[in-house]
């Protein structure tokens, strides 16, 4: 089983030119590749971004069955305890660099589930979120127009949520394990 | 399909009704008492031809300290329905398991004991777990646990929330507010 997964720290990116990291901050805000990865209601309003009414591949967003090729992660909607898990899975499997938008009102407070048992109410405790897209659900065009914020995040080189995930594991692994009562995932495994 | 008399007359012979809740042709549901509850559903499996058992259900009467246990069984020849409910103490609440008559009853009991905590002995499989993952708190599902208490205790308080006059705060992000009616009425 050890053999699946990588079980050292995570280790910080080579640096590297400021003019090359340009290049590479245009290239990938402009192919934006997600992870099929449907968590709560929200993922409702994504099938009409993937078909001809509102066409996200025109902006370059694609969709990728395995979380290895995805650089976004859309967390949509409510997130129960016991897909919190399988989300930190997902998420820790993602190549570096890695974006995670936020859909709904669920992510950001709670929502309506504010005093549900079993989800969570604030999703930045325990993953870094770059970009919330608020409504209860987002319609197709705003989710669109969280994307286009991502985009301009990622070229001015604001969207470092995945190094500031990298630098403060304790803080978020403590965090995960305090809701996460069956913790039976390993410490590093992307 | 069988007219709801037969099937009232068919239940009486084998429990004591309580009260008759709703009745139509061919679908009866009525309250018995709990001590006959396994032998009706037994008897209504073997003798009436009510094969299927759809769903149980519980609803938490914490006014009356009761747990209402409901049965729901459809004939599968002629579609009729019988609905069997019965009320149980809530404390230490205890009921006969039917997973040797229905094997579908198993995992409804496991959810019903993992949400609710009512207890079938009998039933081999119940403590494993249903939905919940290594959940070491009171049931969730009974209305005596606090989920608001829970949530903040558990995950924190979220964050303080301020609220808009949709009329004010989007008349100062686009300029001015004016709908197409209010428009129409100024021309």
């Amino acid at each position: 089983m050890s053999s699946m997964y990588c079980n050292c720290k995570p280790e910080a990116p080579r640096s590297q030119l400021k003019a090359w990291a340009k290049v590479d901050e245009l290239a990938r805000a402009n192919s934006l590749w997600v992870t099929a990865y449907g968590t709560g209601c929200g993922a409702i309003e994504l099938r009409p971004l993937h078909t001809s009414r509102f066409d996200m591949e025109r902006f370059g967003i694609a969709m990728r069955p395995t979380p290895r090729q995805a650089d976004v992660l859309i967390v949509s909607g409510y997130l129960s305890v016991k897909t919190l898990k399988r989300v930190i899975r997902v998420y820790e499997q993602m190549q570096d660099p890695k974006y995670i938008v936020a859909l709904g009102s669920c992510t950001i407070n709670g929502g309506m589930y504010y005093d549900s048992y079993n989800t969570l109410n604030v999703l930045d405790r325990y993953l870094p979120v770059d970009v919330y897209i608020m409504g209860c659900m987002p319609r197709p065009e705003a989710i669109i127009d969280g994307f286009g914020l991502l985009m301009e995040k990622i070229k001015a080189g604001r969207a470092d949520g995945w190094e500031h995930y990298r630098e403060n594991l304790e803080w978020y692994r403590d965090n995960q394990k305090k809701v996460i009562p069956k913790w039976d995932l390993p410490d590093y495994n992307w | 399909m069988m007219d709801s008399q037969r099937l009232l007359e068919q239940v009486e012979s084998t429990a004591t009704v309580l009260q008759v809740i709703r009745r139509s042709d061919g679908y009866l549901h009525v309250s018995i008492g709990s001590q006959d509850l396994l032998s009706c559903l037994i008897r209504a499996r073997t003798e009436t031809g009510f094969l299927v058992l759809q769903l149980i259900s519980v609803v938490d009467r914490i006014e009356d300290g009761k747990f209402q246990l409901t049965y729901i069984l459809e004939n599968p020849d002629d579609s009729s329905i019988l609905i069997l409910s019965a009320l149980f103490p809530r404390e230490g609440c205890t009921v006969p398991t039917l997973s040797e008559i229905w094997p579908a009853a198993e995992t409804f009991e496991r959810e019903l004991h993992e949400m609710y905590g009512i207890d079938f002995p009998g039933n081999d499989r119940q403590d494993e777990e249903f939905i919940l993952e290594g959940w070491k708190d009171k049931p969730p599902m009974r209305r005596d646990f606090d989920t608001l208490e829970y949530s903040i205790r558990m995950f924190g308080e979220r964050w303080p929330r301020n609220h808009h006059d949709p009329r004010q705060f989007i008349g100062e992000r686009v300029g001015e507010w004016e709908t197409p009616m209010s428009g129409e009425e100024g021309s």
